[in-house]
């Protein structure tokens, strides 16, 4: 489905990542693990054209989208929920939801039903619509993320870090609703340092080192490998 | 008493007046965050268009302007296009040089097309009407009507339309913006057209009181400066509510303190509202 081809990307002269290859299949939920600074989110940025690559090729079912727009590939079915959320903070929970599906927005009744279903699962949100998104807490924020990008019913969603921060009981509930949601149909791509938790919802998984990747595999190979358990476990 | 009353319309007028200027000013800021010191011109053109149309083309005073919203309203747009888009990468203090340029080239071109005098737009509605004794002329009232219907549109679409929210979408956060599938060049491009066809709007409808010439945007622009740095940074209400507060000052300061000091009073009124609160009345993204 989305298949990163010797992909490099640079913030100005700085190389970030450097020949990157990462394959995912569709329905599978696909891990990048790596410490801070690794280069997980500029990997995620590049997907979504907000970074151009300055060598390789990105392919989203075989069409090339290294060179397209960040809107382009919105409206293709990558859809970033990104590390930092970027929320609209002044505009409350429900319109967040609602911009979320801005490609869709001619589907009146298809909006709807997103809604709902984001709703039901992240109960809190419903309680929280009229709220402004700036002013709800980390993990209601993240949620929210989360809901505005299944809001445009993406085929793959790329979550960053979407545990960063959070409460252990959240980040539990969290990783069960990003199971949810790759269950109904959702391919998934997701950054994170809690390896663990992460390896025990995906198929497989990469790790970054200084832009690269250092190791790849299976999510019971990572989780059993030595390296993997010192680095990222604490085991 | 109806000094005051009549002062406090007065002050209705040119607030609304202001307030349509730095809607337009606080919509820009919002999405390109830079001051764009070339919306003066812009409201100028707008009173040139509007008085052209009238004088040469022979058209109804609400025809022409009508054709002075397009024409400012895809200068603004072109402007967009040919100077503040290709220096989007640039750092601020270029787009900054580049609107101060692009003011002092449209004044120019206005003075060698038109000329320096002072000209005055005649309007259809040059009555003078009563209401609640108060003697006021029809165009004074169009104004405040006019104004009040036009922010009540804006802040429809703004609120109320997809296309009106990406705007306040990518002020509130650009690259947000972008991964929900919003082209933002294409609300870069609306809303310059926006802001130009709100500055259209302002001087066309002021001009009848007021005069047309190539300096008309000075004071104006300083002034919606102020109003918007009252208000706070790219915040819509408090455009608009910055607009009134000055208006009614400025009206009631000349009658009951000195007329010659009027414009003065905005400036003021900056130095008052920002010691007491250094962010202004609304923080920037509210609406
Ligand atoms: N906006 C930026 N400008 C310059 N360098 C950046 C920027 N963002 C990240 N970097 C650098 O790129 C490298 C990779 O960062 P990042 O992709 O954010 O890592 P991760 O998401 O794995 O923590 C780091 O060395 C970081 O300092
Ligand atoms: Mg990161």
């Amino acid at each position: 489905m989305l298949k990163i081809d010797g992909v490099s990307a640079k913030y100005g002269k700085y190389l970030s990542i450097k020949d990157i290859n990462i394959d995912v299949v569709e329905g599978e939920i696909v891990v990048l693990l790596g410490a801070n600074g690794a280069g997980k989110s500029t990997t995620f940025k590049t997907i979504s054209g907000l970074l151009k690559a300055t060598s390789g090729k990105i392919l989203f079912n075989d069409v090339p989208i290294h060179q397209t727009a960040p809107e382009k590939i919105v409206q293709m079915g990558i859809v970033q929920c990104a590390e930092d959320r970027k929320l609209f903070p002044y505009m409350n929970v429900e319109q967040n939801l609602m911009m979320g599906g801005y490609i869709h927005r001619k589907r009146k009744a298809q909006l709807k039903q997103s809604l709902n279903d984001v709703f039901e699962l992240f109960p809190i949100l419903y309680e929280k619509r009229n709220e402004a998104a700036g002013l709800l807490s980390g993990g209601q924020q993240q949620m929210l993320a989360i809901g505005r990008a299944y809001m445009a019913k993406p085929k793959l969603m790329l979550l960053d870090e979407p545990s960063i921060g959070l409460a252990p009981l959240i980040v539990e509930q969290m990783f069960e609703s990003i199971k949810n949601i790759n269950q109904e149909g959702t391919t998934i791509l997701l950054a994170e340092q809690n390896a663990f938790a992460a390896l025990s919802i995906a198929k497989k998984g990469y790790v970054f080192e200084n832009g690269q990747i250092a190791l790849q595999g299976t999510a019971d190979e990572l989780l059993s490998n030595q390296e993997v358990r010192k680095a990222y476990i604490g085991a | 008493m109806e000094l005051l009353m009549q002062q406090l319309f007065n002050g209705l007028t040119i607030g609304s007046v202001y307030a349509l200027v730095a809607l337009g000013l606080t919509l820009v800021y919002g999405i390109l965050h830079i001051p764009n010191f070339a919306h003066g011109a812009l409201y100028m053109v707008g009173g040139y268009i509007t008085l052209i149309m009238m004088t040469e083309a022979g058209l109804h005073y609400i025809l022409a302007m009508v054709v002075s919203i397009c024409v400012v309203g895809l200068l603004s747009v072109l402007m967009e296009r040919l100077v503040f888009y290709p220096l989007r990468h640039s750092p601020p203090i270029q787009d900054k040089v580049a609107a101060i340029g692009i003011l002092l080239f449209l004044e120019a071109l206005a003075q060698f097309i038109w000329g320096a005098d002072y000209r005055q737009m005649s309007t259809p509605f040059g009555q003078v009407v009563e209401v609640f004794g108060l003697t006021l002329t029809l165009q004074r009232i169009l104004i405040v009507f006019a104004a009040i219907a036009v922010m009540i549109l804006l802040y429809w679409f703004l609120k109320k339309t997809f296309t009106g929210r990406t705007i306040i979408a990518m002020a509130q956060n650009r690259e947000g913006a972008q991964l929900v599938g919003i082209n933002t060049h294409k609300v870069a491009i609306l809303t310059f057209f926006i802001a130009g066809a709100l500055a259209a709007i302002g001087a066309s409808l002021t001009s009848p009181i007021n005069l047309v010439f190539p300096g008309m945007g000075h004071l104006v622009i300083l002034k919606a400066f102020v109003i918007i740095i009252i208000g706070g940074m790219g915040s819509i209400p408090g455009a608009i509510l910055g607009g009134y507060i000055l208006g009614f000052t400025e009206s009631l300061g000349a009658t009951y303190l000195s007329a010659d000091y009027k414009d003065i009073i905005a400036f003021v009124l900056l130095i008052l509202i920002l010691s007491i609160k250094p962010q202004g009345i609304f923080s920037k993204g509210g609406v």
